[in-house]
C-alpha cells in the first residue's frame, strides 16, 4: 500500500492533520487513514460525465491516476490534484482535506456545486488553490486564512456571497487573489493591507461597498489591481501612485467621486488604466501624459471637464484611448498624434463631449481602426484625405454638426466596415467610389441634406447588412441590381424624393428584415418578388404612389408584424397582406383596397393598430374583430362599410380610438361603447345611425375627442355628457336632436370645439356655457330652434375666434357683452330674432353676420329715427368734443411725462421702486392698478383714438378723463 | 486573468461602440421626436402623455396631438394637465404648429427662444404657469400669430419692441408678471387694452418714443 511505502515526514503532517482535526471536530466526521481512500472519497462526491476518474482504483498506482501529481522521486505522495475543465459536478467533499501532503488543487471551470468545504483550511502545504468558474455557494470559509503557504486562491467565477474574511490577511505569502465575479458584499477588508506579496487582486465583479482602504497601501508588490463593477464610493487614494510595479488598474464601473489623483502619473508600468463609469471630475491630470506604457486608457462615463489633454506622441505605447461621455470641450489637441508612422493609437472613443473644431489632428494617427467622435459639436468637413488612415474599419462621425460632402477618397479605405455619419450637415452626393467597400456593413447616412442619386456601385458593397439614408433628399431610382445587397437586413431610405418603381430585384434580398421606403415618390406595383423576402418582419411604404392590387406571392410572408402601407394607390384585395397571424400594426389608410374587410385578419391575436380608413371597403365589420382583445387603434373610416356595428366589439377593452365616420352604418350607437374605458377618440360622424344618444357614453371618462355629427340620431343630449370632463371636441351637428342644450355641459370645461348645429334643439342657450372659457375653435349652435336672448355671460368666452348662433329664434338685443370676445375673429348672429343696435365695437364685423334680424347701426343701416341708437348721437358728438379735450390733456401729460422721467432718471438713484412709491408719485403711469380695464391707450393714434373711443360707454369715458387728469394733476404735484 | 482582461476590454469597447452606434432604421418623423423630447422633459403625475409611444410613425394618434390631413402637427393641447418642468427648444421644430396649448400647468424656466421658429403658430397660449427669465425677441418672427397669451407667470425683462412687427396679432396678455420698461405703442400695440399689461410692478407705461429709454427701469 501506499502508505507503507511513504516518508516519514508526511506521515507526521497526518498524525499532525489528524490532531488538527481532532480540534476542529465535528467538522472533520471522515477522517480518511490514506491518500488513495481520500481520493476515492472525493471521487465519490463527483459526477464526472467524461469518465476521467475511471481509472482511479486501488488496482493503480495513485501516482498514475489521472490528475494526480505526485512527489518526483517519491513513491505516493500527492502533491497535486488538476481536475480542471472535465464538466465535473456535485460538491466538494470534506474528504478532500486528507490530501495532506497536498500542494496544488485545481478543480476550477468544472460544474461544482456547495460550499467551499472549510476543512480545505488544514491543507498546510497548499500554495495553490483554483476553485474558479464552477457553481459554488455559499461564503468564503475564515479557515482558508490558515494556508500560511498558500501563494495562489482563485474562488472567482462563484455564486459565492458574503464578506471577504478578513482573514484571508494572515495568507502572507499569497501573491494572487482572485475573488471576482461572485456575489460578495462588505468593504475591502483593511487587513489585505498585510499581504506584501500580493501581486494581482482581482475583486472586481461584486457588490463591493465603501471606499478603497488607505491600508492597501501595504500591498507594495501588486501588479495587476482590478475591483472593477462593485459600487465603491470615496476618492481614488492617491496612494495608488505608489504602487511602483503597478502594471494593471481597473476601477471602472464605481461610484467614485472627485478628481483623478495626479500620482497616478507615476506608474511607468502601467499598460492598463480604466476608470470608466464613475462620477470623476476635474480635468485630466497631464501627468498622465507620462505613462509611456500606457496601452489603454479609459477615463469614459464620467464628469470630467477641460481639454482633450492626452498627447498619444508622448504616451508612445498607447493603442485605446476612451473619453466618451464626459464634459470634455474645445478641440482634439494638433500633437495628439506627433507623426504617423509613430503613433500606435488604434481605437479612439471620444463620443459625447462638447467637443469642436474639426478631426483634422486625428489624420495624424496613422494606426487608428476605430474612430467614434459622435455626439459633440465638431464642424468642418470630413478631410479628403481621410484615407492618411487606411486601417480605418469603424468611422462614427455622427450627430455633429459636419458639412460638405462625403469625399470620394473614402472609397480607399478597404477596411472600412461600419461608416455613421447621421444627423450631420451633410451635402452632396454618394461617392461612386464607395462600391469598392467591400467589407462595409452598416452605412448610416441619414438625417443629413445629402442629394443626388443612389450610385449603382453602391450594390458592388456585398457585406452590407444596414443601409439607413433616411431624411434626405436623394432622387432618382432606387438601384435597379440592389438585390446583389444579399446580406442587407435593414433598407430605410424613408424621406426621400426617390422615384420610380421598387426594383424586382429586391426580392433577392432574402435575409431583408426591415424595409422602410416611406415618405418618396415611387410609383409602379410591388414586384412578385417581394414573396421571397420571407425574414420580412417591418416593411412601411406609406406615403408613395404606389399602386395596383398586390401580388398573391405576398401571402407568404409569415413572419409580418408591421405593415404600412397608407397613402398610396393601392387596390384590390387585401387578402396578400394577411399570410402572417404576427401582424401587431396594419395601417392602410387611403388607398383603394376594395372588397370585404376579411375575417382572416383577426388570425393576428396581437393585433394593436387596424387602420383601412379612406378605402373603398364593402360589406359588414366582422364581428371577429371582437376577438382582437388587444386592439387600440381601429380605423374603418371613409369606406363603403354597411351593416350594424358589430357588438362583439365590445370585447375590444383596450380601444382608444375607435372610428367608424363616413360609412353607411346603420342600426343604433351602442350602449356598450360606454364600457371601453381607455377610449379617448369616439368618431360615428357620417353614417346613417338611429335612435339616441346613449347615456353611457358618459363612462368614457377619458374622452377627448366625441363626434356623432350627420347620423339621424334623435332624442335629447343626455346630461351625462356632463361627465366627460377631458372632453376637447364634442360634435353633434346634422342631427334630429331635440330637447334642451343640457346646462351640465358647462362641466366640459376642457371644450376648445363645441358644434351642436343643424338640429331641432329647442329652448335658451344656457347660460352655463359662459363658464367654457377654453372654447377655442368655434361655438357653433346655428340652425336649431333656440329661442330666448343670447345669455350675456357668453362674453367670458374671451378665447372664442369663431361663434355661429344664426339661424336659430333668438331675441333681444345683442349683449353688449360680447365686446368682450377680443379674439373673436368670425361672428355669425344672422337669421335670428334680434332687434335693437348692433354695439359699435361689433361693427367691424360684415354685415352678413347680423343680417336677417331686426337690427340696425353699422355694418348695417343706420338705425331709424325711433332707433334708441339715433338717441345717442347728442352723446355722440360730447364724445368727440371730449375727445379732442382728452388729446390737448394726453399731449400735455405727455410733455409733463417726459419731465417728470428726466427729473426721475436724476433722481433714479434715492428714489425706491416700489409699488407704494410709485402710487404716491402716480404720475409714473406705470402701476398696473391703475389702469382701468377695458380703456385703451390711445397716444400714438388721435384719430383713431377718437374713433374707437365711441364704442365705449359715456362713463367709461368720463372716467378716462377723469384717470388722466388725475394722472396730469399727480404730474403736476411732482 | 489575462483572458479576463481582455474580455472586459473589448467588452468595453464593444459596449461603447453599440451605446454610442446608431439605432438603425429609426421609424419616427422629426415632430414626434421633437413632441417625445418634450415627453422626456415633462413630469406627468396624471399620464396624459401616456400616448406618445416614439415608435409610431407619426405623432398624429397621439392624444393632445392634432394633425392637418397631411399629417403634419397643427395642435398641442396641454393645457390644465398638471404636467410640469421646462418647455425645452425642441418644440421650435414644430413648424406647422398652430395652436400651442400649455396654460394652466406649473411648467418652468424659460420660454425658448426656438419657439420663433413657428411660422404657422396662431396661438401661443402659455399662460398661467411658472415660466421665468425674458420674451424671447425672436417670437416677433411669429408673423401668423394672433393670440400671445403669456399672463400670470414670473417672466422678466422687457417686452420686445420688435413685437410691433406682428401685424397679425389681435389678443397679447402680458399681465401678472414682472416685466420692466415700457410698452410698445406702434402697430398692433395700439389697440391693446392696458390690461393686457397690468401687474407689472416695474412697468413704465406706454414708450414715449424718443423721450425716455425704452428698457426704463430695467
Amino acid at each position: 500500500m501506499a502508505i507503507n511505502q511513504s516518508s516519514f515526514t508526511p506521515r507526521v503532517l497526518a498524525d499532525l492533520s489528524l490532531l488538527f482535526c481532532m480540534l476542529l471536530a465535528p467538522v472533520c466526521l471522515a477522517t480518511p487513514a490514506t491518500t488513495p481512500a481520500a481520493l476515492l472519497q472525493v471521487k465519490s462526491g463527483l459526477t464526472d460525465p467524461g469518465g476521467v476518474l475511471s481509472g482511479w482504483s486501488l488496482e493503480a498506482d495513485v501516482c498514475s491516476w489521472h490528475g494526480i501529481t505526485c512527489l518526483p522521486g517519491e513513491v505516493g505522495i500527492v502533491t497535486g490534484l488538476n481536475l480542471s475543465g472535465y464538466g465535473l459536478s456535485g460538491m466538494i467533499p470534506p474528504a478532500i482535506s486528507g490530501l495532506i501532503s497536498i500542494e496544488s488543487i485545481d478543480l476550477s471551470s468544472n460544474s461544482l456545486t456547495g460550499p467551499i468545504p472549510p476543512e480545505l483550511g488544514v491543507l498546510e502545504n497548499l500554495r495553490t488553490l483554483l476553485l474558479f468558474s464552477n457553481s459554488l455557494t455559499g461564503t468564503i470559509p475564515s479557515e482558508l486564512g490558515l494556508l500560511k503557504n498558500l501563494k495562489v486562491l482563485r474562488l472567482g467565477d462563484n455564486r459565492l456571497h458574503g464578506e471577504i474574511p478578513p482573514h484571508l490577511g494572515n495568507c502572507s505569502e499569497l501573491e494572487t487573489l482572485g475573488l471576482a465575479y461572485c456575489q460578495l458584499n462588505g468593504t475591502i477588508p483593511a487587513e489585505l493591507g498585510s499581504l506584501k506579496q500580493l501581486q494581482k487582486l482581482a475583486l472586481d465583479n461584486n457588490t463591493l461597498t465603501g471606499g478603497i482602504p488607505e491600508q492597501l497601501a501595504g500591498c507594495v508588490s501588486l501588479r495587476f489591481l482590478s475591483v472593477a463593477d462593485n459600487m465603491l464610493q470615496g476618492n481614488i487614494p492617491s496612494f495608488i501612485g505608489s504602487f511602483s510595479d503597478l502594471q494593471s488598474l481597473n476601477l471602472a464601473n464605481n461610484q467614485f467621486s472627485g478628481e483623478i489623483p495626479a500620482e497616478i502619473g507615476s506608474l511607468s508600468s502601467l499598460t492598463y488604466l480604466n476608470l470608466l463609469g464613475s462620477s470623476l471630475t476635474g480635468a485630466i491630470p497631464a501627468e498622465l501624459n507620462r505613462l509611456g506604457q500606457l496601452q489603454v486608457l479609459d477615463l469614459s462615463m464620467n464628469n470630467i471637464s477641460g481639454k482633450v489633454s492626452i498627447s498619444a506622441a508622448q504616451l508612445k505605447n498607447l493603442k485605446y484611448l476612451v473619453l466618451s461621455g464626459n464634459l470634455l470641450d474645445g478641440a482634439i489637441p494638433e500633437d495628439l498624434c506627433a507623426g504617423g508612422s509613430s503613433s500606435l493609437l488604434e481605437n479612439l472613443f471620444l463620443a459625447g463631449n462638447n467637443l469642436e473644431g474639426g478631426i483634422e489632428a486625428l489624420l495624424n494617427c496613422g494606426a487608428l481602426q476605430s474612430i467614434d467622435v459622435s455626439n459633440n459639436s465638431f464642424t468642418g468637413v470630413i478631410p479628403p484625405d481621410i484615407d492618411r488612415l487606411p486601417g480605418l474599419v469603424n468611422l462614427a462621425l455622427h450627430n455633429n454638426s459636419f458639412t460638405g460632402a462625403l469625399p470620394r477618397q473614402i472609397g480607399n479605405l478597404s477596411n472600412l466596415e461600419i461608416l455613421s455619419l447621421f444627423h450631420n450637415g451633410l451635402t452632396g452626393g454618394i461617392p461612386p467610389e464607395i462600391g469598392r467597400l467591400q467589407k462595409l456593413k452598416l452605412l448610416f447616412l441619414y438625417e443629413n441634406q445629402m442629394s443626388g442619386t443612389i450610385p449603382d456601385e453602391l450594390t458592388n458593397c456585398t457585406s452590407l447588412e444596414e443601409v439607413d439614408f433616411f431624411g434626405n433628399h436623394f432622387h432618382g431610382p432606387i438601384p435597379e441590381r440592389i438585390g446583389n445587397l444579399r446580406n442587407l437586413a435593414v433598407l430605410q431610405l424613408r424621406q426621400n424624393d426617390l422615384s420610380g418603381p421598387i426594383p424586382v430585384s429586391l426580392g433577392e434580398c432574402r435575409s431583408l428584415q426591415a424595409l422602410a421606403l416611406a415618405d418618396n415618390r415611387l410609383t409602379g406595383a410591388l414586384p412578385d418578388t417581394f414573396g421571397q423576402l420571407a425574414e420580412l418582419s417591418v416593411v412601411t411604404l406609406y406615403n408613395n404612389s404606389l399602386e395596383g392590387p398586390l401580388p398573391e406571392s405576398l401571402f407568404q410572408l409569415k413572419n409580418l408584424t408591421v405593415i404600412n402601407f397608407s397613402h398610396n394607390r393601392f387596390a384590390g384585395s387585401l387578402v396578400p397582406l394577411l399570410g402572417s397571424s404576427s401582424l401587431a400594426v396594419l395601417a392602410l389608410t387611403d388607398n383603394s383596397f376594395s372588397g370585404v374587410i376579411p375575417a382572416a385578419v383577426a388570425r393576428s391575436r396581437n393585433m394593436v393598430r387596424l387602420q383601412l380608413g379612406g378605402n373603398r371597403l364593402t360589406g359588414v365589420i366582422p364581428a371577429e374583430l371582437g376577438n382582437l382583445t388587444r386592439l387600440s387603434m381601429l380605423d374603418l373610416s371613409l369606406n363603403n362599410l354597411s351593416g350594424d356595428i358589430p357588438a362583439e366589439l365590445s370585447n375590444c377593452v383596450e380601444l382608444t380610438h375607435l372610428k367608424l365616420d363616413g360609412n353607411s352604418l346603420t342600426g343604433t350607437v351602442p350602449a356598450w361603447l360606454g364600457s371601453l374605458r381607455s377610449l379617448g377618440e369616439l368618431d360615428l360622424s357620417w353614417n346613417a345611425l338611429t335612435g339616441g344618444i346613449p347615456p353611457e357614453l358618459g363612462n368614457c371618462l377619458g374622452l377627448l375627442k366625441l363626434s356623432l355629427s350627420d347620423n339621424h340620431l334623435n332624442g335629447s343630449i343626455p346630461p351625462e355628457i356632463g361627465r366627460l370632463t377631458s372632453l376637447n371636441v364634442l360634435n353633434l351637428n346634422k342631427n334630429s336632436l331635440t330637447g334642451a342644450i343640457p346646462p351640465a355641459l358647462q362641466q366640459c370645461d376642457k371644450l376648445y370645439e363645441l358644434r351642436l348645429s343643424e338640429n331641432s334643439l329647442e329652448g335658451p342657450i344656457p347660460p352655463e356655457l359662459g363658464q367654457l372659457s377654453e372654447l377655442q375653435v368655434i361655438l357653433d349652435l346655428s340652425r336649431n330652434r333656440l329661442s330666448g336672448e343670447i345669455p350675456a355671460s357668453l362674453g367670458s368666452l374671451v378665447k372664442l375666434e369663431r361663434l355661429n348662433l344664426s339661424s336659430n329664434r333668438l331675441d333681444g338685443q345683442i349683449p353688449s357683452s360680447l365686446l368682450q370676445l377680443t379674439s373673436l375673429h368670425r361672428l355669425n348672429l344672422s337669421d335670428n330674432l334680434l332687434s335693437g343696435a348692433v354695439p359699435a365695437g361689433l361693427s367691424s364685423f360684415p354685415a352678413a353676420s347680423f343680417v336677417g334680424n331686426e337690427l340696425c347701426g353699422a355694418p348695417l343701416p343706420p338705425c331709424g329715427p325711433r332707433s334708441p341708437a339715433r338717441r345717442l348721437s347728442g352723446t355722440e358728438v360730447v364724445v368727440i368734443v371730449a375727445g379732442i379735450a382728452l388729446v390737448s390733456a394726453v399731449v400735455c401729460v405727455a410733455l409733463l411725462y417726459t419731465m417728470l422721467r428726466v427729473w426721475s432718471n436724476w433722481r433714479a438713484v434715492s428714489v425706491s421702486n416700489s409699488d407704494g412709491e410709485e402710487s404716491a408719485h402716480g404720475g409714473h403711469g406705470g402701476g398696473g392698478g391703475k389702469w382701468g380695464d377695458g380703456k385703451y391707450w390711445k397716444v400714438g393714434s388721435a384719430v383713431s383714438w377718437s374713433a374707437e373711443q365711441r364704442h365705449s360707454s359715456g362713463s367709461e369715458t368720463a372716467s378716462v378723463l377723469h384717470d388722466k387728469s388725475t394722472e396730469a394733476a399727480g404730474a403736476g404735484k411732482s | 486573468m489575462a483572458a479576463r482582461v481582455l474580455a472586459a476590454l473589448l467588452a468595453t469597447a464593444l459596449a461603447l461602440a453599440l451605446a454610442a452606434g446608431p439605432a438603425p432604421a429609426r421609424a419616427s418623423n422629426d415632430e414626434g421626436d421633437a413632441l417625445y423630447a418634450l415627453r422626456q422633459r415633462l413630469s406627468d403625475p396624471n399620464g396624459v402623455l401616456q400616448s406618445w409611444d416614439p415608435t409610431l410613425v407619426n405623432p398624429c394618434t397621439w392624444f393632445h396631438v392634432t394633425c392637418d390631413q397631411a399629417s403634419r402637427v397643427v395642435r398641442l393641447d396641454l393645457g390644465n394637465s398638471n404636467v410640469s418642468g421646462s418647455i425645452g427648444p425642441e418644440l421650435g421644430r414644430l413648424v406647422n404648429l398652430k395652436y400651442l396649448e400649455l396654460y394652466r400647468n406649473n411648467l418652468d424656466g424659460e420660454i425658448p427662444k426656438e419657439l420663433g421658429n413657428l411660422k404657422n403658430l396662431i396661438s401661443l397660449d402659455l399662460y398661467a404657469n411658472k415660466l421665468t427669465g425674458g420674451i424671447p425677441k425672436s417670437l416677433s418672427k411669429l408673423d401668423s400669430l394672433r393670440f400671445m397669451r403669456l399672463n400670470n407667470n414670473k417672466l422678466t425683462g422687457s417686452i420686445p419692441r420688435e413685437f410691433a412687427k406682428l401685424s397679425n396679432l389681435k389678443v397679447i396678455d402680458l399681465s401678472n408678471n414682472d416685466l420692466c420698461g415700457t410698452i410698445p405703442v406702434d402697430g398692433p400695440f395700439s389697440t391693446f387694452p392696458l390690461r393686457s399689461f397690468e401687474n407689472n410692478s416695474r412697468l413704465n407705461g406706454p414708450e414715449l418714443q424718443g423721450l425716455v429709454p425704452y428698457d426704463f427701469g430695467c
